[in-house]
Formats: structure tokens, sequence, C-alpha cells
């Protein structure tokens, strides 16, 4: 059984090791008669303790994406590797957390157990990594309080909140969130993208994060990729050159304003061009 | 924190008062007193068509020995025939839906004994095994078997999709996700399984007795017996007997179930 270390301090990102190396990806659904290609020639990396934003018009493959690179899906061209290796050896090492749409927390376990399921499954994998205490990752989400308390008990944000707990617990090496928030009100969401910008920040990790808020994206990201629909395809990249750590103040500052302009309009571009 | 855990079941003083009693009690015990008045008035006016009350009441304290004798054979026939049916439902559930195969394999026969009358296999069962409890039991197991395969397979096949993917990007085996997820989470479905099973149960296990009535015990028989005999109070006391038995288990069930669902009931754990 290896040790249950206490939450720490993570060291800063790995500057240039990769983390997830998306090449190429191609993906369609449907039959042979009426075949839609939903992602075309997509490449993209993550660099290890990098936080990458995915944000595009609805539709335009940015799940399918997501599940490629979760494991859930197989792509019909190109591959996918996550630190060198096939998505499918690190699901074997536990190498991936997922934070689903919903929070998908099993409404028969407290909180507790629940956050704690993801270190007994497939125990195997558990060995030479550093598990969290589920006690300690909950209290630093703030759900300290409601250890025993069922998921039904809690507010839509607290679900959430034990969701991306659940996701951290076992120290997976990459995140893939999808909108993780948008089942939140705007009050709730705020709160809850600070509370995940720090403990990311305390912990970081790469992650994939996608999203449909702008000013979203910037507070939390290293970098934006864009994505254009039919087909799904990326855009463009956009690092976003703000200092870390950060917090609320951000907002309010002119280079977040500009760089939020600045995404704005590139989205705005990437939907009309959709509409011709 | 602004959001703060939700309401939890308000519990307020007036849940237990008079008024509330007789608010939850009342007008269900109103509909009982209005039945058993125009039962009466028809009994007394027609003792050809309908036993009264107390005739029945006479006839079950007069010879309660009988009574309890057969009472505990039908529920020997119940819990054994019901609990074999319950159990090969819900495993022919799990095998199907972990091996399409099986499903394929076997579902048309399912389709086709499903679709027989569960009265006209009786006779032909007792033909083949006698007069003794098997065929009996193997009609009780029957009648609910189908609803519980039926509910059992569709509960395995209602996964959170979302927690399956979590499931899968953490590499669990089907025994895991089988274990930690399909199972508990079918759980709400087996309860209806059950809720529709248990009175099929004792109707399985009355039809069975008709058919061999005399030999062995069982209300079911008594009825036969009793109504060739144009015997009224002993007819619907037998009657009403089996009609506690299908309450008692529909009670006990729903004791069950608010002890290992009490999480699948919003109104239990207050949203
Ligand atoms: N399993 C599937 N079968 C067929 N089409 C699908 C499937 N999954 C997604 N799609 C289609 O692929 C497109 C992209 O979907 P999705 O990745 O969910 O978009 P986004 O997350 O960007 O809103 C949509 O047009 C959707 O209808
Ligand atoms: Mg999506």
């Amino acid at each position: 059984m290896p040790a249950v270390s206490h939450l720490q301090s993570a060291p800063a990102a790995y500057p240039d090791e990769i983390g997830v190396e998306v090449s190429n990806v191609t993906k369609s659904f449907g039959g042979d008669t009426s075949r839609v290609t939903v992602l075309n020639g997509v490449s993209l990396t993550i660099k290890k303790g990098e936080f990458v934003s995915l944000i595009g018009p609805s539709g335009c493959g940015k799940s399918t994406l997501l599940k490629l690179v979760a494991g859930l899906s197989e792509a019909n061209g190109g591959s996918v590797s996550i630190n060198g290796k096939s998505v499918r050896e690190a699901a074997k090492d536990k190498a991936i957390g997922l934070v689903p749409q919903s929070p998908a927390l099993l409404p028969w376990r407290t909180i507790l157990d629940n956050v704690s399921l993801p270190i007994s499954i497939n125990p195997g994998a558990n060995a030479g990594r550093k598990l969290r205490d589920p006690k300690e990752i909950l209290q630093s989400f703030g759900l300290g309080h409601a250890l025993d308390r069922y998921p039904a008990q809690l507010s839509g944000g607290m679900q959430q909140r034990a969701a991306i707990a659940r996701a951290f617990v076992f120290d997976p090496e990459i995140l893939l969130m999808d909108e993780p928030f948008s089942a939140l009100d705007e009050m709730n969401r705020d709160q809850q993208r600070m509370g995940l910008l720090d403990f990311w920040q305390s912990n970081r990790k790469s992650v994939l994060f996608v999203t449909h808020s702008v000013p979203e994206a910037i507070i939390l990201s290293d970098r934006i990729v864009l994505m254009a629909s039919h087909p799904g395809r990326i855009a463009e990249i956009i690092d976003v050159d703000l200092p870390r750590p950060r917090n609320e103040a951000l907002y309010a500052s002119d280079a977040f304003r500009d760089l939020e302009g600045y995404v704005r309009s590139a989205l705005r571009k990437v939907m009309e061009a959709a509409r011709v | 924190m602004s959001d703060t855990v939700a309401t939890a079941p308000r519990r307020n003083a007036s849940g237990f008062t008079m008024a509330r009693i007789v608010f939850d009690w009342g007008p269900p015990a109103l509909t009982f007193v209005i039945v058993a008045v125009l039962w009466q008035l028809v009994a007394i006016n027609n003792p050809y068509v309908l036993p009264t009350l107390d005739a029945i009441g006479n006839s079950l304290a007069s010879d309660p020995g009988m009574y309890w004798a057969n009472l505990l054979v039908t529920c020997q026939e119940v819990v054994i025939g019901a609990g074999a049916g319950i159990i090969c439902g819900f495993l022919l559930a799990v095998a199907m839906s972990e091996l399409p195969i099986v499903e394929k394999a076997v579902m048309p026969l399912i389709v086709v004994i499903m679709v027989t009358p569960v009265v006209a296999i009786a006779p032909a069962l007792v033909v083949a095994f006698g007069f003794g409890m098997l065929p009996k039991y193997i009609v009780t197991g029957l009648v609910v078997f189908f609803p519980m395969l039926v509910n059992s397979l569709a509960g395995l096949r209602d996964v959170d999709q979302k927690a399956l993917d979590v499931f899968k990007t953490l590499h669990a085996s089907r025994w895991e996700i089988f274990r930690d997820l399909r199972l508990p989470g079918c759980m709400p479905f087996v309860f209806a399984g059950l809720r529709i099973a248990m009175p099929l149960a004792v109707v399985g296990a009355a039809v069975a007795e008709f058919v061999a009535a005399g030999q062995q015990a069982g209300l079911g028989s008594l009825v036969t017996i009793a109504a060739a005999q144009a015997n009224l109070p002993v007819t619907w006391a037998s009657i009403a007997l089996l009609c506690l038995l299908g309450v008692l288990l529909v009670s006990l069930l729903a004791l069950l179930r608010k002890r290992i669902l009490w999480w699948s009931d919003e109104d239990v754990i207050g949203r």
C-alpha cells in the first residue's frame, strides 16, 4: 500500500516535457452513406504542468477531442499519446483524471467514498504514486464539513467540486475537464473556477479544459485553443501571457481586457466563417 | 459559504399532531368503512352471494389452526418458489447484460414462455410432477421470473454514462464496473420489479393450488374446496388471508426498499 501523501505544493511547470501529444487526428461518425467528419487533422501538444483550454462554437468537436484523449473513443486517423505512451497504456497506469460535464457522483456513496473511488479502482496502478488523502483534498476544496453527506444533499457547485477532487485524488498526470462549470449559475461558476485555479496553481498538472466562456479560458489557461467547425479543426492557438499566480484581480487588468477582446473577435470570426 | 447544504428534510412539529394523523389516515379509513357497510348490506340481503363479515370472522376464529396451517403452506410456496424465480431472473439479467450472446440466444425462448398463460401451464406441470410442492414452486417462480428479468436488465443497462466514462478512464475491470456501478445502480429497477413480482407470487401460488386442489393444503386449495361446497365464509376467509399475505409482502418490500434504496428517494434525502 503506497503512502498517502499530504497536500503539498507541486513543482512548477516542467517547461518543455510533453504531456499530451495529439497529432493529425481525424474522427468521423456515421455509416458509409451518411459519414460526418467531426475532427479533421487536429494536432496539439500539452506540456507537463500546462493548462490548455479548448473553446469554439458548440458542436465543433471539443467533447469528441476530449474523449479521444481520454481513451473513451478511437480516432479514425492520426494518434494520441500521453507521456509518450498510448492512451490505453496511460489509462492502465491511471494517468488520466476525468471531470465530466455533470458531476456523475455515485448517489449511494458519501462524498468521501465518492472521492476515494479512484483509489480503490484498478488498485494495481497505485504502486509508486503519490495518492492524496481524500479527506485532505476535500478539505482543501472547502468540503471538509460534507465528508459524510450524500451527493443529493449538496448543491450543484459542491457536487462539481467533489467531482474535481475525485479527479485529483489519485494524482493523475493529465486532467481532462469537459465544461465542468457549465451547469452552474454565474456566481457559482466564478467561485468554482477560482477554487480550481487556486488548487491547480499549487498542484500543477497537464489540463485540457473545455469551456465556452472566454473569461474562464483566459483566467485559467496558459494557452487557448480556438476551434472551428464543419469539420472540427484548430483555427488558432492563443498564448495567455498573464503572470501567475493569478486571482480575481486579474479580471480588472488592461492586459486581461485586451486579451478578452482579442479572443472574442477571433471567436466571432470563426462563427461567421461557419455561417457562410 | 454561499452554496451551503441544501435544506435537510424538515420534520416540523405539526408532522406528528392529531390533525396530521387524521388527514393521512382518515380518507382511506373512510373508504374501507363505506365498502364494509355496502358489503354487509349486500350480504344480509343476499346470503347466497356474499357471507357477512361477522360470518367470515367467526369462521376464522372457530378454526384458526386450520387456516394457519394452510397459510403456512402458501407462504412456503411463495418464499421458495418466488425466491428461486427472483434469483434466477436477476442472475439471467446479469448474464444477459454482461454477455450479449446470452441475450441473443435466450431471449426468443423467454418471449415464447412469457406469452404462454401460466394458468395453462399449471395443469401440465401437475401431470408432469405430481401433486407435490414442486409444480407449485415452478408456477410461482415462473410468474415472478419475467418481471424480475425485464426490470433487472433495464436497470443494469441504465448506467450513468458519465460515471461509466470516469470508470473507464481509470481502466476499471468489468468486475469493478459491475460491483461499484451497475449493481448498486440497478437497485431501483430491481425493486420496481419486486413490487410487481410480490403480488404476482401470491397469484401464482393460488393458481397452482387451484389446479392441484385437495392433495396438499394451501389457501388456494381451501378456496376451491370451500367454493365447491358453497361454503361462503370459508371461501372468503381464505381469500382474505391471501389478500393479507399480499399486503404483508408488499409492506415488507417497502420497508426493505427504504433501508436499501433511501438514496434514490429524493423526498427522503431532501434535495
Ligand atoms: N457518438 C456520436 N455519433 C454521431 N455523431 C456524434 C457523436 N458524438 C458527437 N457527434 C457529433 O459530432 C459533433 C461534435 O460534437 P461534440 O464533440 O459533442 O461538440 P462540442 O463538444 O464541441 O459541442 C456534433 O455535430 C455531434 O452531433
Ligand atoms: Mg461538448
